[in-house]
């Protein structure tokens, strides 16, 4: 009963307090209603409620339980009874209601509680995020900061001893900088800063000095060119006086230039050359240029076209050449492009064979006057120098074997052995020519460019032996040497000298010979001759190897087609004496080969006769052996005429009478006849 | 100047007793010495270009021409310009050539006057040296001591050729006559003009007489008169040879013909009745010296003037020639 006596009350304050509220605010119950709830809700302790809702449920169990037993008894009181009891247990749900009404309120309370808290954890997290962001900047920044190099380090600066020793106080100020390293530092810069402050105001003044001085040297140059044209004026002037003084000045002045452009060898053989000119005097040789300058200025400007370059256009355009040929077998009948291939093999030919634009001149003369005039040129893509002649003679030759003497070429050849300048001495001529698409030998140009004498190689300095030597780069360029041009050079000038005043004094013999008369010579011999010179010409080679009695000379390779070759006529009463003379090129260091053919009884020559065969053999055997004296030509044919004679008067024919004494006129096995001419008495010719 | 060796030319040849060696001399003074043996059995691996060539030239102190040459067993007789001298083989087979084992002046008579020993003919069985020389006469020297036993005087020019048999020597001279001597009695006995002869004289050569030969009933001789036969006792010209040349230096008896050369393109072998049985060629233009050997080996060698000397082993064609130079 207790327990309904409390609900009861509480029930009547529940009631009563919700009347007084709402009779306290009329306007605004509901909300009264829920601040009361929630206070309510706040105060009353939760698990109190909890046992009392417990409490509350147990009691309506009990009452319907009550009831059911009251069901069964069915009975009028029991009827009461339930009645009574469906009331308490309807008060009883009112109080579980108003429990789990709080029960609510409390629970949407505490959510609001927890939502707030939430909300404030939240936004101290954000606050700390923003925390740890600054401070990984600053961090960086700091980083930063120590990585940060002034631009002081790099400057250079004095060592620390030279700047304690050379910088003022105020500026080292010791006692603070020994200790204070930035101090330090901080000085030391506005030491240098001074320093270079200073320097570059030095560095001004001097640069404005050399202005000034250059300034000078302009004015100064000026003044200089405006005297140029004087200077030519004066020299114009001083012409007439070299002229008048024979002084070659101007001409050497120019020369020196044109020297300049010339192509290395051919340099170097002018260079040797007018060593040798000042040293002998111009008298006997002299060198000069010839050519177009400008051309030689444009070609040196040109010439750093490599000759491998040139080499491989010239291939190319070989093939080029096959494709036409080709194309024009096609086409025969077109006339133009068979004429056009004709000029472009004139015009690659041209190119192949052209020469450097400037020549040397070498002229060698002798005492008479007589000069020989040796153009050097230089072929630039064969690179070999080729020689061109002329020879100035003082006064015009009669007869013709005796000016073939002193023809260019016949001059030349065989200057030194073997050396007929026929054809190139650089192996690899045939190889250039070839594939310049040119099929002739070097041989066939030669009348045009000049010969490729391989002295004219060596006194420009190339020597092709070497080149022979390394076979395996035939082709390759070939320097020019100085000592060897040097050498050539000077050996080749005395050669030279030799061999024309050999051929000077030869071309007066044989002009004698020619007219018949036969210079007397001082010798060993007697002058009573009967026989007369009555012929002397020059032959060629077809009529000179044709010859039986020359047969044997020619087999012993005595005598080749490179000899000057005469033929002499010697006449006595009916006997004729025809003597094939082989002169060679380098007479009279070599002997004259004589070849006789006796016409008399018959024709005899060496090959039948003996007799014919010992004058030959006295003839061609005896040069230089008698006295060490030079024996010439003349005096060949002075003993020719003797020995003529001796064979003729031994004979015993009537026709010869004897006239040379004689001890015997044969002797030996061999009826050899008396040709050794002895001084004895009136003189006596003897067999040995 | 030309090499004078180009005009050479070689007067004598003579060939060693053991026939091995072939010795000429021409007019330099110089003597050549050829191995045969290497030129005819030549070894293919030892042969050499200069095969041909002598093994060596030696050259006479005198440089005086080299006009005949003769061999003995012991010694090589080498007749010059005033002097005949002995070499002894060993000696002068040697690279370097020493001095003269023996040397006979000829008796000159004024130093101008030179005296050619222009032949050598040997008597074996006598051992005695007859030398046809320059000054007309002939020596007959003993080999024994080297003296002049006795001077056969006859000719009036100089002498050609000497040549003996059976107690005979005959000797052709320059002045055209052909003598007969007897070796006993030293005197010429008979004698031949074969320039008087009109059948054999051509005087437009000469009437010179290069060489005679004795056999044993015959005579050959030849020079500027034709090249004849005679018979040895009527002195009579049998045969007179026909053949193109213009002076005859050699001539001799082998084998029943006669061979013959000189200034002509050929050596001959001609029959006694003058028939031509075989033309050599050869390289001189004058042979002045052919010699002929069948022991061991047949060998003609014909030298003159040429620096070539031919050799035949057949005596019927040219096999090779040799070179003196």
């Amino acid at each position: 009963m207790g327990k309904d006596e409390t609900s009861k009350k509480r029930r009547k304050l529940n009631t009563s307090s919700s009347s007084d509220t709402i009779k306290q605010i009329p306007v605004d119950v509901y909300k009264r209603v829920v601040e009361f709830e929630e206070t309510e809700a706040q105060l009353r302790p939760a698990d109190k409620d909890a046992v009392l809702f417990k409490k509350i449920c147990q009691d309506i169990r009990d009452l319907f339980s009550d009831i059911v037993e009251l069901k069964a008894k069915d009975t009028e009181e029991a009827k009461e009874k339930i009645n009574a009891k469906r009331i308490e247990a309807s008060l009883h749900l009112v109080a579980l209601k108003k429990l789990n009404r709080l029960e609510k309120v409390r629970t949407r309370a505490g959510r609001d509680a927890l939502h707030k808290e939430k909300q404030r954890v939240d936004s101290t997290h954000l606050l700390l995020q923003n925390l740890l962001y600054e401070a990984d900047h600053l961090n960086k920044e700091v980083t930063k900061c120590l990585q940060f190099k002034s631009k002081d380090e790099e400057i250079e600066l004095v060592p620390i001893e030279d700047f304690y020793k050379n910088a003022p106080i105020e500026i080292s100020r010791q006692e603070v900088t020994k200790t204070d390293e930035h101090q330090l530092q901080l000085a030391r810069l506005e030491w240098e800063l001074r320093q270079r402050r200073e320097l570059a105001g030095a560095c001004n003044e001097l640069v404005a000095s050399k202005e000034r001085v250059a300034a000078a040297i302009a004015a100064t140059r000026s003044r200089l060119e405006a005297l140029a044209p004087h200077l030519k004026d004066v020299l114009k002037s001083t012409k007439p006086l070299q002229e008048c003084l024979a002084l070659r000045l101007d001409e050497k002045r120019d020369e020196a230039r044109a020297a300049s452009l010339l192509p290395p060898p051919l340099f170097l053989l002018y260079a040797n050359g007018s060593a040798y000119s000042d040293a002998l005097g111009a008298k006997t040789v002299t060198v000069g240029i010839s050519g177009d300058e400008d051309d030689a200025r444009r070609l040196e400007q040109l010439s750093n076209v490599d000759t491998e370059l040139v080499i491989s256009n010239d291939s190319d355009s070989d093939q080029e050449n096959n494709d036409e040929d080709r194309r024009e077998k096609k086409k025969r009948h077109h006339r133009s492009s068979k004429i056009s291939k004709e000029e472009k093999a004139e015009a690659k030919k041209k190119e192949v064979l052209r020469k450097h634009p400037l020549s040397v001149q070498v002229s060698v003369k002798v005492a008479d006057g007589t000069a020989l005039n040796l153009i050097f040129s230089y072929l630039l893509h064969l690179k070999i120098v080729v020689v061109k002649f002329t020879v100035s003679l003082p006064k015009p030759v009669t007869g013709v074997s005796a000016a073939d003497v002193l023809n260019g070429h016949c001059i030349l050849n065989e200057l030194y052995p073997a050396d007929t300048g026929n054809d190139s001495p650089h192996p690899a001529t045939a190889y250039l020519l070839n594939n310049a698409g040119i099929s002739e030998d070097f041989h066939y140009f030669i009348p045009e460019v000049g010969r490729p004498y391989i002295w004219a190689q060596r006194m420009c300095g190339l020597d092709f032996m070497a080149a022979i030597l390394d076979k395996h780069k035939s082709s390759k360029v070939i320097q020019p040497s100085q000592s060897l041009s040097v050498t050539t050079v000077e050996n080749f000038i005395l050669t030279l000298k030799k061999r024309l005043k050999s051929r000077v004094e030869l071309m007066k013999e044989l002009q004698d010979l020619e007219s018949g008369k036969i210079i007397s010579v001082k010798g060993n011999l007697p002058l009573r001759l009967s026989g007369s010179l009555t012929q002397w010409q020059s032959v060629g080679w077809p009529e000179y190897s044709q010859s039986p009695s020359t047969a044997n000379l020619i087999a012993e390779s005595v005598v080749n087609n490179n000899d000057m070759l005469y033929r002499a006529i010697i006449t006595r009463q009916s006997a004729k004496l025809v003597a094939l003379v082989a002169l060679r090129s380098d007479y009279p260091k070599k002997a004259p080969i004589f070849s006789l053919t006796l016409h008399w009884n018959g024709t005899h020559h060496s090959g039948i006769n003996d007799d014919i065969r010992d004058i030959e053999r006295m003839i061609n055997t005896q040069w230089c052996s008698e006295d060490n004296k030079q024996t010439t030509l003349s005096l060949q044919m002075t003993k020719l005429l003797t020995y003529l004679d001796i064979l003729l008067e031994t004979t015993g024919s009537s026709e010869f009478p004897p006239d040379k004494v004689m001890l015997c006129p044969v002797r030996g096995r061999n009826r050899m006849k008396p040709y050794k001419f002895l001084k004895q008495g009136t003189g006596v010719f003897v067999q040995f | 100047m030309l090499d004078k060796i180009l005009y050479n030319t070689v007067l004598c040849q003579t060939f060693s007793r053991c026939g091995k060696y072939l010795i000429a001399g021409n007019i330099y003074g110089q003597i050549a010495i050829f191995d045969l043996d290497r030129i005819l059995n030549p070894v293919a691996e030892l042969l050499t270009v200069d095969f041909n060539k002598p093994k060596h030239i030696h050259t006479l102190e005198s440089e005086k021409q080299v006009c005949s040459l003769v061999t003995t067993e012991k010694f090589l007789i080498v007749g010059s310009v005033n002097e005949i001298s002995g070499w002894d083989w060993k000696g002068f087979l040697n690279f370097k050539l020493n001095k003269p084992s023996w040397v006979i002046k000829m008796p000159s008579h004024s130093i101008l006057e030179q005296i050619d020993v222009n032949s050598l003919w040997l008597s074996e069985d006598e051992n005695r040296l007859y030398a046809g020389c320059g000054d007309n006469n002939v020596y007959v020297i003993n080999l024994e001591d080297g003296k002049i036993v006795s001077t056969f005087t006859g000719h009036e020019d100089y002498i050609h050729s000497v040549h003996g048999k059976n107690q005979q020597l005959i000797t052709a001279g320059e002045d055209g006559y052909v003598l007969l001597w007897d070796l006993r009695m030293g005197k010429s006995h008979n004698k031949l003009e074969p320039h008087d002869n009109s059948k054999v004289s051509r005087p437009d050569i000469g009437k010179w007489v290069g060489s005679a030969t004795l056999s044993d009933d015959w005579i050959v001789c030849g020079g500027g008169p034709r090249l004849s036969l005679w018979h040895l006792r009527s002195l009579d010209a049998v045969t007179v040879f026909d053949i193109p040349d213009h002076g005859i230096h050699v001539s001799f008896f082998h084998d029943d013909c006669v061979v013959a050369g000189g200034a002509a393109k050929h050596l001959y072998q001609l029959s006694y009745s003058g028939e031509v049985k075989v033309e050599l060629p050869v390289s001189a233009t004058t042979v002045y010296s052919a010699i002929l050997r069948t022991q061991p080996h047949n060998v003609l060698t014909i030298a003159g003037s040429s620096p070539e000397i031919d050799l035949c082993t057949t005596f019927n064609y040219r096999d090779q020639v040799l070179h003196f130079r």
